[in-house]
């Protein structure tokens, strides 16, 4: 239980909880709330060695692998859907064996973290028997049910040592608000052990009440206001994807380990000081104007994306 | 339809798109997952013609029902998920699906075999792996709960190298299963698994439209106006029995196809095809 009053802190403190060797579930899925600006400085502070776990996702992963973050990913899914295709980065450090292959399944995934939200030591599923997955996960194991006779798949209860959350919206006390599909936010919350949030802003009490709260505050450890936190991703309805961005991180991934480095970690992760730096290097509040200008119109909308 | 764009033909996506909304039923609750924008055109295209009351539930979003203002090339956007009607969570989508109440999936792999097992893991063998996939998502867990699953790849036919080696979509055998046909590579029959689904029951390609026979094994029932089954043959590494009735099939009308074009100005659903079959297309009146 985290209960202390108020649970604001900057965002160097609140990557700092992320230790090295940690099994971190990163919220958000695809291009949507990815918290891209806690995960630049996770690169910064050298956190190394983390087993990611997860179900849909893109530049999050591929970022953290371009950096040598990670050891092994057990996500269901990393990619760039029809916008650029392969996670490059991901790919690489997969094929060299720098990060152990663990895939699992989305609904696979969502019984373990249920298991260990209910303190159970692991849930059935009639899935994933009959597919390799069960060569990529000895932990999970068969048995005949003693009701119906069936031959059932137990996988174990997963309980993440840190989900990594970005929020529209927290109030002090850690309380937040989340618009929008919350993927497996709300599961990876109540099943990790530690929950750091970044938001786009802390508004009060009465306020986030008002909005709906999406989880409460004593499962979060810290959260740390970092406006345009998702950015590449989109945090909706503030702001879209900026596929024009992601672009330049493609093209940078596609050039290989070294190009990658010196066309996008340099200058877009190692030489920003912090998030405001960022913000600035990306084109500042002309850029992020155009995304937030999503609402303006279909025809503005689709521009984002030509 | 302003007779300026009177519609006389139609492209290879569409002709597919339309395939696939055939599979669909009406009154099912049916998924469409993500990275898949035939299959995502084929579910609007479905509950605006010949399914009103398909629960649409859109990828990544969760949404159900909604009216997408456009395509996105990502699939957790807003766009997609405009005028949703209400939404369910990932865990609740998964639920319907393990209890036996989703209807239809869609799925796809770099490596498909007959009896409708995919690859989207991994290439290589369990020492080496010589390339590392995107992964399937929940394909592997909806494979054995989905009641029907339409199986869909636009990258069927194979061009042979300089020495005539070809790498197949329709493979004899994958190099890892992520998803679950009608057998498995042994032999054994889906019927010995306590799954809640019936397994996939077509195969659409950018070559024709196959089904499964009695035994589980893919059977080609449908060809294309530009296709036969010899063309079909060469580019599928296992044999495979040919239905009875083969036929060609049956193109969109105008009024689909021009549906499918409003709900896809920037054309996402091309990248989907080579660029050969981008230009691929049929006269509406040829047949």
């Amino acid at each position: 239980m985290y209960t202390q009053a108020d649970k604001r802190c900057l965002l160097p403190e609140l990557v700092a909880h992320i230790q090295n060797g940690d099994c971190l579930a990163i919220g958000g899925g695809l291009s949507w709330r990815e918290p891209m600006a806690a995960l630049r400085e996770l690169i910064r502070q050298n956190i190394k060695d983390l087993k990611l776990v997860g179900s849909a996702h893109g530049i999050d992963v591929d970022l953290l692998c371009g950096a040598g973050s990670v050891a092994a990913s057990a996500e269901s899914y990393v990619g760039f859907e029809q916008d650029f295709g392969m996670a490059l980065n991901y790919r690489r450090a997969c094929e060299s064996g720098a990060v152990k292959v663990e895939d699992n399944c989305c609904y696979t995934l969502v019984q373990q973290l249920r298991a260990a939200i209910q303190g159970l030591p692991f849930m059935p599923i009639r899935s994933v028997q009959g597919t390799d997955f069960l060569k990529l996960h000895p932990e999970f194991k068969t048995m005949t049910c003693p009701f119906s006779g069936e031959q059932l798949v137990l996988v174990p209860a997963l309980k993440p040592d840190v989900a990594l959350i970005h929020a529209h919206y927290a109030d002090e006390h850690g309380n937040l608000h989340i618009e929008g599909p919350p993927v497996a936010d709300i599961l990876f919350a109540k099943a990790s052990k530690k929950v750091i949030v970044t938001v786009e802003a802390f508004i009060s009490h009465q306020e986030l009440a008002s909005k709906g709260i999406t989880i409460p505050y004593f499962y979060v450890t810290a959260a740390c206001e970092v406006p345009y936190g998702a950015h590449p991703t989109s945090c909706y309805p503030r702001y879209a994807y900026d596929r024009e961005h992601t672009k330049h991180y493609y093209q940078a991934a596609k050039s290989g380990d070294d190009g990658f480095r010196k066309d996008y970690l340099d200058p877009y992760v190692y030489e920003c000081k912090d998030h405001a730096a960022y913000l600035s290097l990306i084109g500042g509040q002309t850029r992020l104007a155009r995304l937030e200008q999503w609402n303006d119109g279909v025809d503005q909308w689709m521009q984002l994306y030509e | 339809m302003n007779k300026a764009t009177k519609i006389t033909s139609c492209t290879l996506g569409e002709l597919m798109i339309y395939q696939i909304a055939l599979s669909i039923e009406d009154g099912i609750l049916a998924f469409h997952g993500f990275g898949s924008p035939l299959v995502q055109l084929a579910l609007h295209l479905a509950k605006r013609f010949h399914a009103p009351n398909l629960v649409l539930v859109a990828g990544a979003t969760y949404g159900i029902n909604p009216t997408p203002a456009f395509l996105t090339p990502t699939t957790n956007d807003f766009a997609m998920n405009r005028g949703a009607e209400c939404h369910l969570s990932i865990e609740e989508l998964f639920d319907l699906a393990a209890s036996g109440r989703l209807g239809r999936m869609f799925l796809s792999g770099l490596q498909i075999d007959r009896w409708g097992n995919m690859n989207v893991t991994r290439l290589g063998n369990d020492e080496r792996l010589t390339l590392k996939l995107p992964g399937g998502g929940g394909g592997c867990n909806l494979s054995a709960d989905a009641g029907h699953v339409t199986i869909w790849t636009a990258a069927h036919r194979s061009h042979a190298d300089n020495l005539g080696r070809r790498r197949y979509r329709l493979v004899k055998r994958c190099d890892f299963v992520t998803s679950v046909g009608h057998r498995t590579a042994d032999g054994l029959a889906r019927a010995a698994m306590p799954y809640r689904g019936g397994g996939p029951d077509c195969i659409v390609t950018d070559l024709g439209v196959f089904g499964f026979n009695a035994e589980g094994h893919a059977e080609l029932r449908f060809t294309y106006p530009d296709t036969n089954c010899e063309l079909i043959a060469e580019s599928t590494e296992f044999e495979f029995p040919v239905a009875d009735n083969l036929s060609t099939a049956a193109l969109p009308e105008p009024a689909l196809i021009d549906f499918i074009r409003r709900l896809d100005p920037l054309k996402i659903h091309e990248r989907e095809l080579s660029q050969d079959d981008r230009v691929r297309t049929f006269e509406l009146n040829s047949l």
